[in-house]
């Protein structure tokens, strides 16, 4: 069975599109990262899936239930991070979290204390006061406090600082060991390299790839940095090789993103007098760039 | 079909102004209807009978009104207590609606285990126990000043037992029209200003109304006429606006659940 499942999932706001045909289906005790620019729709999805909005036409599914028109029982499994946590600001963290647990049976206070042990977090302060880092915080608490199956997260990394975000996703990783089902949108790629089963790309509300990180389209780009010995970099070799630019921290060294099969990379690059030579795989961040910015960067791109 | 968590959570968060406004209220008639001590050394019946019988009905005033403690509660000194608590009842019950899209805790309260139909009636819920309170507290307030202050023997327990029912009643079908609109308003100092609005507009719309014969139907439209708070204190309140207050709050409730239901919360 399916956590989340959307068929066609279409959402317009008058005549604006939000989401146009979104087709997806994540899998029971998967790690799915959904990862887009800003405005690609990674919210009005998520959205959709909480019953936030209605969707234009399509299907969204939970735990191969349809969502009720009206929400109700079928969220008791889920647990949900939103990118801007807002609560009552009169409230103290720890009323805000009694709030959210009144909604569930959640007999284990151990496991809630541990949320908050873990997260370095200071329930007794009203809820105004806090960082919006201390508000994430309390809104990755709130959202796990009843140990829901399915865990969605909205830029859940955002605002938290990096030894609390490590930390946070060493919790999502126990979760998921236990077959708690984790979709969550990002634009920090290092993220979903970490973490994810799978991913889903959207760009201007489609779905331009759904599976596994290793089979992006992309990943047979190359990143070479480059230094030419003695003399100044030919414009037109390095156009032979892929979208070049030199790095700007290091004067002289350039960096090629190429398309090209490596044997005729390794014949073109022959053909220079280097003085410094590297080829990498790129990184999830650089296919993604390349994904989305191809008339940018004027590559070669594989539309596979 | 109401959760408790939610109910009691809005009782908590709408505390303060409560007990403000129930100050705010308790105070005015404490003044106003304390001043029914006074009114024997100025002769208001006298004074008043100068004036256009258009301005005094439109005024909600009568000559025996500043000689009958019953009269002069009831119509006088409630007409304005019914005025101010109307307005606090929309402002209260527009607020619990508005303030989830304002703040943004609609992710957190919509994303629940709930119907959306049960989180609209937990709120109305905690509304009907806040203005319960508020009208017993104005219940009491008055009837220790008119027994044991200003007119101890005079004061009609039965009739002023109907004001303050007319007047509960109308604050709940003022709530009820509120919570039908606030699923339209994203902003709490939207649904605030309304209130003020809508409060004002009910209150002067029946004054008006009363001054011209040819506008009376507009009467139709303002709470007030249905509380029929003058009438009340002479012992025949409307009985017809008993049923009509209920039920204007009962289909705004039901209206505002369905808007709740259809609305939308985009980002």
């Amino acid at each position: 069975m399916y956590a989340v499942e959307t068929t066609q999932l279409t959402k317009y706001y008058g005549k604006t599109r939000g989401i146009a045909e979104v087709s997806m289906a994540v899998r029971e005790g998967e790690v799915f990262g959904f990862i887009g620019p800003n405005g690609a729709g990674k919210t009005t999805t998520i959205r959709l899936l909480l019953n936030l909005l209605k969707p234009s036409s399509g299907e969204v599914k939970l735990f191969g239930k349809n969502i009720p028109r009206s929400g109700g029982k079928l969220y008791r499994r889920v647990g949900y991070v939103p990118s801007e946590v807002n609560y009552y600001p009169e409230m103290t963290g720890r009323e805000l979290i009694e709030y959210a647990r009144g909604f569930y049976t959640v007999s284990n206070n151990q496991w809630i204390e541990e949320l908050v042990d873990r997260l370095q977090f200071d329930p007794d302060k009203k809820i105004r006061t806090y960082s919006h880092g201390n508000r994430k915080k309390l809104g990755i608490i709130q959202a796990l406090l009843h140990k829901p199956q399915l865990l969605i997260l909205d830029e859940p990394g955002t605002g938290l600082d990096p030894l609390i975000r490590m930390e946070m996703f060493k919790i999502l990783e126990e979760l998921n060991r236990f077959g708690v089902t984790v979709f969550f949108s990002t634009h920090i790629l290092e993220e979903v390299e970490r973490i994810c089963h799978r991913i889903a790309m959207i760009k201007e509300g489609s779905m331009t790839y759904v599976g596994p990180v290793d089979e992006l389209p992309g990943r047979d780009l190359r990143v070479v940095i480059l230094k030419f010995a003695g003399r100044e970099a030919s414009e037109v070799a390095l156009g032979k090789l892929g979208q070049a630019e030199e790095i700007f921290s290091r004067p002289g060294y350039y960096r090629v993103l190429s398309y090209l099969p490596v044997n005729e990379l390794v014949a073109q690059l022959g053909r220079f007098n280097l003085d410094h030579l590297r080829i990498t795989d790129p990184s999830l961040e650089e296919i993604f760039f390349d994904l989305y910015e191809p008339s940018a960067r004027g590559g070669q791109k594989n539309n596979d | 079909m109401i959760n408790g968590n939610i109910s009691r959570t809005e009782i908590g968060l709408n505390r303060r102004s409560l007990l403000i406004w129930t100050l705010v209220l308790v105070v005015v008639i404490l003044i106003y209807l304390g001043s029914f001590v006074f009114m024997g050394n100025l002769d208001f019946a006298e004074l008043i009978e100068g004036f256009p019988d258009e301005l005094i009905t439109g005024m909600g005033m009568s000559a025996a009104m500043f000689e009958d403690v019953n009269l002069y509660h009831g119509g006088m000194v409630m007409l304005y207590g019914l005025l101010l608590a109307s307005i606090y009842a929309m402002m209260l019950a527009g607020g619990m609606i508005s303030r989830d899209v304002d703040l943004g805790t609609v992710e957190f309260l919509y994303t629940r285990p709930l119907s959306r139909t049960v989180i609209m009636l937990s709120k109305v819920f905690s509304f009907l126990v806040m203005i319960i309170f508020l009208w017993i507290a104005v219940y009491l307030v008055s009837t220790a000043i008119g027994i044991f202050w200003v007119a101890p023997g005079e004061y009609d327990l039965d009739a002023q037992f109907m004001v303050h029912l007319m007047g509960l009643l109308a604050c709940l079908a003022a709530g009820g029209i509120a919570f039908a609109i606030a699923p339209l308003i994203n902003r709490v100092q939207g649904s605030t200003s309304l209130a003020v609005g809508l409060g004002f507009f009910f209150f002067i719309l029946n004054s008006v109304a009363s001054m011209y014969e040819q506008l009376e139907f507009l009467r139709f439209l303002s709470i007030h006429y249905y509380a029929d708070l003058s009438g009340a204190a002479r012992g025949e309140p409307f009985v017809a606006g008993m049923i009509i207050l209920p039920v204007i709050f009962i289909a705004g409730v039901v209206a505002g659940t369905v808007l709740l239901n259809r609305k939308e919360f985009p980002a």
